[in-house]
């Protein structure tokens, strides 16, 4: 057990060394070395510490407390043994073991040989003890410093040793819980139901771990993860259990709180409108967002880690050209990239990418950021669109302006020499010419003056459909026999704000235009109108601000059609595919100004070889003749009611007997409600079945308002009446007793109504 | 015999009404733009103005005013060529202002003529 002892002999005699070291190798049976030194030199030595000191104090006993202080500090023995020749120490500190011997001088060294094998067992024993001492002390204190709670349980199911955290969540002493069995500690039932199986199941040789949360004294709830290791002893049977438990609530939080947040991020990455798509730089793409998908038109989500970017790029170079920018400069605004979708179609796309780099430095993937551009090309295009036609509406409206003042003096000098030629005179005829063309000419420029919107249109409320059926009915006779017409109007009571000159203009010439589009090999024009919701369109129309709803009127042939080019400036004035002579080219251009000036919009679409369609969207109009009568028909009655199932049938009732009904349930609403002369009612019917709204409570309101209007109560509360009778008299105009019927409620509705009149 | 102001700044214009004028046998006074035409009418003297509206220095809504004040019971043709918001917005505003006639340009001067021999004569 021991390598070599280490004895410290403390001499006060003159017995000399080698003499007493004989003896100890005589007659001690341990190993050992001895260290002589003079009790009177104490701090001398070459030792720093031995196992046990030997006090030769026979020749002299020191009296000195601090004497043996000293000695325990320097060398920490384990053991001392005394030799006085009258067997007393004095000064002794408490708690340190001493073997006492009583010997003179020369007695010592006569009874060293009988002594000395007893004296080994003793400090064996000692040291031993101290050993046993220090490693329970030392486990203690692992035990003890251990974050978890920590528990050795017997077979017996009995707790045997428990540590400071036990102890502490318990928030009760150790004392309390060594020698309890686990019934006791935890209660019975819950020990059989759900610890016992889990301790057997260990005491059977298995490690157990589960996760269980239980309340505590200190914390309240906690969660906890618990292992039970079985302990076993010599001869390989289990006697033991070690229990840990580990807090693991705060951990369970973290977790929780960081799911949720990932959550989120998913969430808010898979919502966000613009494209998110991570790849390798190799372009291998590790993954994208929703939207992303949708721009990319990709369906679905488990086949994306199978792509490659580089694919989705028209232009598969660009790719390699973009990693390249971006390893320079980690963000980097890539610009409008025309990219592919997985159905063959080509987007552009504003890309932004962003270089993820490792710790080291190391670039691992790209993040890109995607948005779709259509929209906004769209719109810009159809902006340039506008301002070339504003730009060229003016300059020719201001050209206009000047024509029409040269055109007065031609006009003028025309038609004075015309008076003074004689009757007859051949001149006469060139007069009237000259006046013709000055005719023709304010035509034309009235048309300019039309599309760049500056001849003021009357308006006034047509039916849309009307109008383009005159229309057809006058080119009817002249449309071609290998021409079919269709029209597949739906509604023919469609009404928009417009001059039906206008209008009219308009539908001529794209009839016209659709039937010379079909000169040739003739064809089928149709024409359709219907409403449409002003929120089902904003996709195809370049407006800012939407009506509530549009009449679209589309008039189609399926002549030779027209190419992108084509119709990038069809609208323009003075642009005209016919030869020159036939057409101004001013007539698309006119309609497009009117159409705008109505504050609507006209669109094309055309395809070579199939045909082609203008698209006319109108905003439209409710006639206000229509609409004041309604009104006038309507009263306005507030309801001021609860969920409640009778109430709510009572003012269904009302509804479909025509009745206009406004609701409300608290005392600011009513009061907005009456004050505001637009929404202010006719009648104020108080079922009184609100919980925190009485009739006392509408009383205070109606006293706010200087607007005085007939009230009329419902109640099943006789006691409300009679008791609140002088409010009722001054605010109500009628009161009724449930149950009511419909029938009485109209009529006391009725007679308020005509009463007040 | 007949005394009209007329006001218009396009000078071949002016000229035309002028001669037109002169055959029926009417005294002409000429203004080139709105200030110019308060400054030469004079209530006394003055039986119609016949004026453009759009011009330079003070237009013909202004002068339409201005001559009224001086004059109520002043005979008035207006007449336009078009302009930003078009011929027919500011004859109705000269109507408004007192006009008693509107042309729009170009007009017949016979049509002219006619009209001016309905309000004077």
């Amino acid at each position: 057990m021991f390598s070599e002892l280490k004895i410290l002999f403390l001499k006060s005699s003159q017995i000399p060394d080698l003499q007493i070291e004989e003896l100890f190798r005589r007659y001690f049976p341990l190993p050992s070395a001895i260290e002589f030194i003079d009790y009177e030199l104490v701090g001398s030595g070459i030792w720093n510490a031995c196992d046990v000191v030997i006090c030769d104090f026979t020749a002299h006993n020191p009296t000195d407390e601090e004497y043996f202080s000293l000695l325990v500090t320097k060398y920490r023995p384990s053991s001392f043994v005394i030799f006085t020749h009258d067997g007393s120490v004095s000064r002794v500190p408490p708690g340190l073991s001493v073997i006492l011997y009583t010997a003179t001088t020369d007695e010592l060294l006569s009874i060293m040989p009988e002594i000395l094998p007893s004296l080994a067992s003793k400090v064996e024993l000692s040291l031993r003890h101290d050993k046993i001492t220090l490693e329970r002390q030392l486990s203690d204190h692992v035990l003890n410093n251990s974050r978890s709670m920590l528990s050795v349980i017997n077979r017996d199911y009995v707790y045997e040793r428990v540590n400071e955290k036990f102890c502490s969540h318990q928030g009760k002493s150790c004392s309390h819980f060594t020698g309890k069995s686990l019934g006791e500690v935890w209660g019975e039932d819950i020990f059989r139901d759900s610890i016992r199986p889990r301790i057997d199941e260990c005491f059977g040789g298995k490690t157990v771990r589960y996760e269980a949360s239980f309340f505590t004294p200190s914390g309240g709830k906690r969660s906890f993860d618990i292992i039970f290791r079985p302990f076993h002893s010599a001869g390989g049977i289990v006697t033991h259990l070690l229990a840990e438990s580990f807090d693991i609530t705060e951990k369970n939080a973290a977790e929780a709180s960081f799911m949720k947040l990932q959550d989120e991020l998913t969430k808010l990455e898979e919502n966000i409108p613009v494209g998110y798509i991570r790849c390798l730089l190799n372009g291998d793409i590790l993954h994208m967002n929703k939207a992303c998908m949708e721009i990319l038109s990709l369906d679905d989500k488990a086949s994306i880690s199978r792509l490659n970017l580089r694919d989705f790029y028209s232009d598969a170079t660009l790719f390699g050209v973009h990693v390249e920018l971006l390893l320079t400069e980690a963000t980097r605004k890539l610009g409008r990239v025309l990219l592919r979708s997985a159905r063959s179609e080509e987007r552009v796309c504003s890309i932004t990418g962003f270089i993820n780099a490792s710790i080291s430095g190391e670039p691992r993937h790209i993040d890109f950021a995607i948005e779709d551009m259509t929209r906004e090309i769209f719109l810009e295009s159809r902006l340039m669109q506008a301002q070339r036609l504003e730009t060229v509406g003016a300059l020719a409206g201001g050209i206009a302006h000047d024509f029409n003042n040269i055109l007065t003096t031609i006009y003028g000098y025309a038609e004075m020499s015309a008076e003074d030629l004689d009757k007859g005179s051949p001149l006469g005829e060139n007069m009237a010419k000259i006046i013709m063309a000055v005719r023709k000419a304010q035509s034309l420029t009235n048309q300019i003056l039309t599309f760049s919107r500056q001849i003021e249109q009357e308006k006034v409320f047509v039916n849309l459909w009307q109008v383009l059926n005159e229309t057809v009915s006058l080119i009817s006779s002249g449309i071609p026999h290998n021409i079919y017409l269709k029209d597949t109007s739906a509604d023919t009571g469609l009404q928009v704000l417009a001059d039906p000159t206008q209008l009219f203009r308009v539908f001529l010439n794209l009839l016209t235009n659709s039937m010379q589009a079909m000169e040739n090999g003739g064809g089928t024009l149709t024409i359709d109108s219907y409403s449409s919701a002003g929120e089902l369109l904003k996709a195809s129309l370049s407006l800012d601000i939407f009506a509530d709803s549009y009449i679209v009127v589309t008039i189609s042939d399926t002549g030779h059609g027209m190419d992108e080019s084509l119709l990038n400036r069809i609208f323009e004035p003075f642009f005209t595919t016919r030869e020159i002579g036939k057409g101004t080219g001013l007539g698309l251009s006119v309609v497009h100004g009117i159409v705008t000036e109505m504050g609507g919009e006209i669109t094309v679409d055309s395809r070579v070889g199939e045909g082609t369609s203008f698209n006319i969207y109108l905003p439209a109009v409710r006639d206000p003749v229509a609409d004041s009568e309604e009104m006038y028909n309507s009263r306005r009655l507030l309801y001021i009611s609860g969920n409640k199932y009778e109430s709510k049938v009572l003012s269904l009732a009302l509804e479909n007997a025509g009745y206009n009904m406004v609701y409300a349930t608290t005392g600011k609403d009513i009061l907005k409600i009456i004050n505001k002369r637009e929404s202010r009612p006719d009648l104020i019917l108080f079922p009184d079945d609100l919980d925190d709204f009485s009739f006392i409570d509408l009383a205070s309101v109606m006293r706010k308002s200087d607007v005085p209007i007939p009230l009329i109560l419902i109640t099943d509360s006789q006691d409300l009446i009679l008791r609140e009778n002088s409010l009722i008299s001054e605010f109500a105009r009628h009161f009724l007793l449930k149950p009511v019927s419909l029938k009485e409620v109209s009529s006391a509705i009725e007679i308020a109504l005509s009463t007040n009149n | 015999m007949s005394v009209i102001l007329l006001v218009d700044d396009h000078e071949n214009v002016r000229e035309m009404l002028k001669t037109s004028l002169l055959r029926n046998k009417y005294t002409v006074l000429e203004a080139s733009n709105g200030k110019e035409a308060i400054a030469r009418f004079k209530p006394s003297v003055v039986d119609l103005v016949i004026t453009d509206i759009l011009m330079p220095e003070e237009d013909g809504l202004k002068a339409i005013m201005k001559i009224k004040e001086l004059k109520p019971d002043i005979k008035i043709i207006a007449i336009s060529g078009g302009g930003k918001a078009g011929p027919n917005n500011y004859l109705c505003l000269a109507k408004a202002l007192g006009a008693d006639h509107t042309l729009t340009k170009p007009f017949s001067v016979n049509e002219l003529m006619a009209r001016i021999k309905e309000l004077i004569g």
